[in-house]
């Protein structure tokens, strides 16, 4: 009476692939849906920003051989058509926000699971090490199916319209662009998790390949004598790649080469090391540092502290780039009506300069917001882990807990607003830009309340429904950056801009800051942050 | 009960969703006693401790510490509380000192001494990461670190897995010294004889139910007796006599269980002509396996 259950071999061989791509394959939907949302709303609001063939000459004289632009975000190409427009607008940062997402995925799928003890679970199974690794790329491989779909077809949806006439091709091409970069730092995320002790690790060497890269570029694009410079880069191939302006595949070869060479290489170091090894040397031993572990507040500060680190020196030179560029930027935008219109419907009056850093503090608000998420995602993160438990068990009070955790949430948010607005202001600064300090310091301030506000609304859905309330975080962030791209679509008192707190602000400096908003913000923000850290003290803890 | 009780719960209940993972648990644990708590997976002692501990909240029923109600005032309770998990996820960052630290610092008090004693004794390597330590050298870490405070209560969800059975020893060598200190332990485990050595009382759970509790003595005492018994002659009937089951016959050699009164046995027996008799008390795991192994099925069906 010997029962034996067979399974199908190839579908148990198949595991690691079935499930890399299960859990990546929906964000890279998510991020092919805002790539393609964020293209269409770029063309579709230049045709409206930019309506004649003088306002649209009158822009590319301004910004056109400005090397400070061209350094920051790439060559400036076709300027005057809307295709060229759009491939420049969007690019630079579909490209860096796609590759940051392709080397996370990566590390997390690979170096993530093991470090958590799940890939062990795999390799006891029906696989080999590399085979797991090379399934995990096929995985990867095929969440970019979505990514690359959406991106090609709301593109090239918004490219069929009579206003905006982007082929198919062009549209298909620009997909690629951006798919490409998601992939090769996939590969480097895979090899890079190959070679490092942890996935931290791993990630720190992806971003210095990343911010190597994008150094490299920046050389390159400053000066017309280095354009050679450019194929020393990965993210100079993707610029070369010229999507919608005269596209170039040959520099498709070194793309694919890197590719496949990182590839087989992540496969072949997988298959050599041991499990849970790196393949440098890792110090597992060390003098004890007990600073900061006097307690639970000062082991807070210190787990938060790396990307409290990051997230802070980011911004502030995300800012620095906004004042370096806004005296350029704003008079490339002068006399646009468009742009005017579209100030106007965000509460300014201004033009010019002012009126670049008044768009611009937006998007630096949807970034705070992007970093205070991170911070919902820890608090949740350390409960899943079990990691909570050990301090939970001691006396330490939960709701003391949380509002720690909420409180350096809440550090985060003014140190990092107030940063981006002083480092816009000594790169406005420098280049004589005439924009006063304090001005600017308030334009930092008023891309707080958003944040803070997403802060509470996490701690809110933390205290309630812990499992979700990383993805309903984040999702909020994406949502508000989704409806501000769109916000020229609807009239000014449409339901739906009300949904997105990014639009809850004013456009400061370009105008001021509207107090009394601000304030319903922090407040509904606290009011939610309270009644969560409420619940959480009377609910049970959930692991992962 | 004259001294004064370290842990009592009355009508504890616990449900997830459809699960009744704790139903209605009532139970005393005085101060200085070493308690045993028994039963098999799943059966709902984790959720017990971690209800003790204010991880989670009780569907119903009550909970104290010392007298204070640990799912009303988790943070006064836990100050006399140590706690063992038997899973260990500690931050893979921090280092066995670093880690020691911390928990001691939240504690808010630590025997140094011992500390150092039992890190000599569990031969723990203190300067490695946490990520670095096996499966083993992570318990001992978290153990040391329940262990180092001298709580008044020890809460201990099988402290021992992944031990080796030095370290095991060791481990039993510290419940001897809590209890010498006074120290109460509640002792979850899945290693009867570690039980057995160690409890002053025992308590058996299945399915989320209480249905068993008192020393061993008692347990013994209630439940059945082993005979073996070789006759001169043939085997005379026994299944029909008061107390007796689970009859064997191999010859002249017959072996079976007797609860309560022997006395009818031992007549049948000698009226036969016996040659020779062993009787013996169960074990431990006997006990534990007619609780719920395929004994319990038997004794739930009659
Ligand atoms: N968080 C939870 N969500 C849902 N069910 C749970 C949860 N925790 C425990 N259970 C269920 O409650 C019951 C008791 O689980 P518990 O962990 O207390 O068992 P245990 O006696 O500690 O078992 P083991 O010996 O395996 O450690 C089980 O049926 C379990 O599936
Ligand atoms: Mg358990």
């Amino acid at each position: 009476m010997r029962r034996r259950e067979i399974y199908d071999d190839r579908r148990a061989a198949r595991a690691v692939a079935v499930t890399t791509a299960r859990r990546a394959g929906p964000q890279g939907a998510l991020w092919g849906y805002v790539f393609g949302a964020t293209i269409a709303a770029t063309a579709w609001s230049y045709s409206s920003s930019f309506p004649t063939a003088e306002s649209r000459a009158r822009l590319a004289d301004s910004v056109e051989g400005n090397a400070g632009f061209a350094a920051l975000f790439g060559p400036i190409r076709a300027i005057d058509t809307i295709a060229g427009y759009t491939a420049y607008k969007t690019m630079f940062f579909l490209v860096i926000l796609g590759a940051i997402w392709g080397l996370l995925a990566a590390t997390r799928l690979l170096r993530g699971e093991e470090d958590a003890g799940r890939w062990g679970l795999f390799l006891s199974g029906r696989t080999t090490r590399g085979g797991a690794a090379a399934q995990a790329a096929i995985g990867l491989a095929t969440a970019l199916v979505p990514l690359w779909v959406l991106t090609a077809v709301l593109t090239a949806a918004v490219g069929a319209t009579s206003k905006v006439q982007i082929g198919v091709g062009a549209s298909l091409c620009l997909a690629t662009s951006v798919g490409a970069a998601v992939a090769m730092l996939m590969a480097v995320g895979m090899l890079v998790g190959q070679l490092a002790a942890t996935r931290h690790d791993a990630n720190l060497i992806g971003a210095g390949v990343l911010t190597g890269s994008y150094l490299v570029r920046m050389a390159a694009d400053s000066d017309p004598s280095l354009d050679w410079l450019r194929w020393a880069s990965p993210l100079g191939w993707i610029e070369e790649l010229r999507p919608l302006t005269g596209s170039h595949p040959l520099a498709f070869v070194p793309i694919v080469v890197l590719i496949a060479v990182l590839t087989i290489v992540a496969v072949r170091v997988a298959s050599r090391r041991d499990l849970g090894a790196s393949a440098f040397a890792s110090r597992d031993r060390r003098a004890p540092r007990t600073l900061l572990l006097g307690g639970q507040a000062g082991l807070t500060v210190r787990l938060t502290r790396p990307a409290f680190v990051a997230w802070v020196a980011a911004l502030a030179a995300t800012g620095l780039v906004f004042g370096l560029v806004a005296q350029a930027a704003g008079a490339a935008l002068r006399g646009s009506p468009g742009l005017e219109q579209a100030i106007a419907r965000l509460g300014g009056s201004s033009a010019g300069a002012v009126a670049y850093l008044g768009f611009v503090f937006v998007f630096a608000a949807g970034l705070v917001a992007i970093a205070v998420a991170g911070q919902v995602a820890a608090i949740r993160n350390e409960e899943a882990a079990g990691l909570l438990d050990n301090l939970l068990v001691r006396p330490v009070a939960r709701w003391r807990w949380l509002a720690v955790r909420l409180a350096v949430g809440s550090g985060l948010v003014v140190v990092a607003s107030t940063l981006v607005g002083l480092a816009a202001w000594a790169g406005a600064a420098s280049q004589h830009t005439g924009v006063a300090v304090g001005d600017l310091f308030v334009a930092g301030l008023n891309v707080a309340p958003p944040a803070l506000f997403v802060l509470g609304i996490g701690a809110l859905v933390f205290g309630f429904w812990p499992r979700v309330a990383i993805g309903v975080t984040y999702g909020l962030v994406v949502w508000s950056f989704f409806v501000e791209t769109i916000a020229a679509v609807f009239d000014s008192s449409h339901w739906l801009r009300d949904t997105s707190p990014l639009l809850h602000i004013t456009p400061a400096p370009a105008a001021d800051p509207n107090w009394t908003s601000a304030a319903w913000l922090v407040g509904l923000g606290i009011l939610a942050a309270l009644v969560g850290v409420a619940a959480f003290c009377r609910r049970d803890l959930q692991g992962a | 009960m004259g001294r004064p009780t370290a842990i009592r719960t009355q009508a504890l209940s616990k449900s997830f969703g459809d699960t009744r993972a704790l139903v209605s648990l009532s139970l005393d644990v005085a101060e200085g006693e070493v308690i045993g708590y028994l039963g098999p997976n799943g059966a709902g002692k984790t959720t017990t401790i971690r209800l003790l501990l204010g991880l989670i909240r009780a569907t119903s029923g009550r909970a104290e510490i010392f007298g204070v109600d640990c799912q009303a005032h988790p943070v006064e309770a836990h100050r006399r509380v140590a706690y063992v998990p038997g899973e260990v996820n500690l931050w893979p960052s921090l280092t066995g000192t670093e880690a020691l630290h911390l928990l001691g610092r939240i504690h808010g008090y630590v025997d140094v001494a011992y500390r150092d004693l039992l890190i000599e004794r569990f031969e723990l390597d203190p300067s490695k990461k946490v990520r670095a330590y096996s499966k083993g050298n992570r318990q001992k870490l978290i153990l040391i670190a329940g262990l180092m405070t001298r709580a008044d209560l020890l809460l201990l969800d099988e402290p021992t897995s992944g031990l080796d059975p030095l370290k095991e020893r060791a481990f039993r060598e510290c419940v001897a010294e809590a209890r010498e200190h006074g120290q109460t332990v509640f002792l979850s485990s899945h290693i009867l004889s570690e039980v057995e050595a160690l409890c002053d009382r025992i308590a058996i759970l299945r399915a989320g139910r209480l249905v068993e509790v008192g020393t061993l003595a008692e347990m013994r005492h209630l439940s059945a007796l082993h005979v073996e018994a070789q006759m001169d002659g043939s085997v005379p009937p026994l299944s029909g006599l008061p107390g007796v089951s689970a009859v064997e016959v191999d010859g002249s050699r017959v072996s079976c269980r007797v609860t309560g009164s022997v006395e009818p046995l031992l007549a049948a027996l000698a009226g036969a002509g016996v040659r020779h008799l062993v009787s013996r008390e169960p074990s431990l795991e006997e006990l534990f396996l007619a609780h719920y192994g395929s004994g319990q099925a038997a004794s739930d069906a009659a």
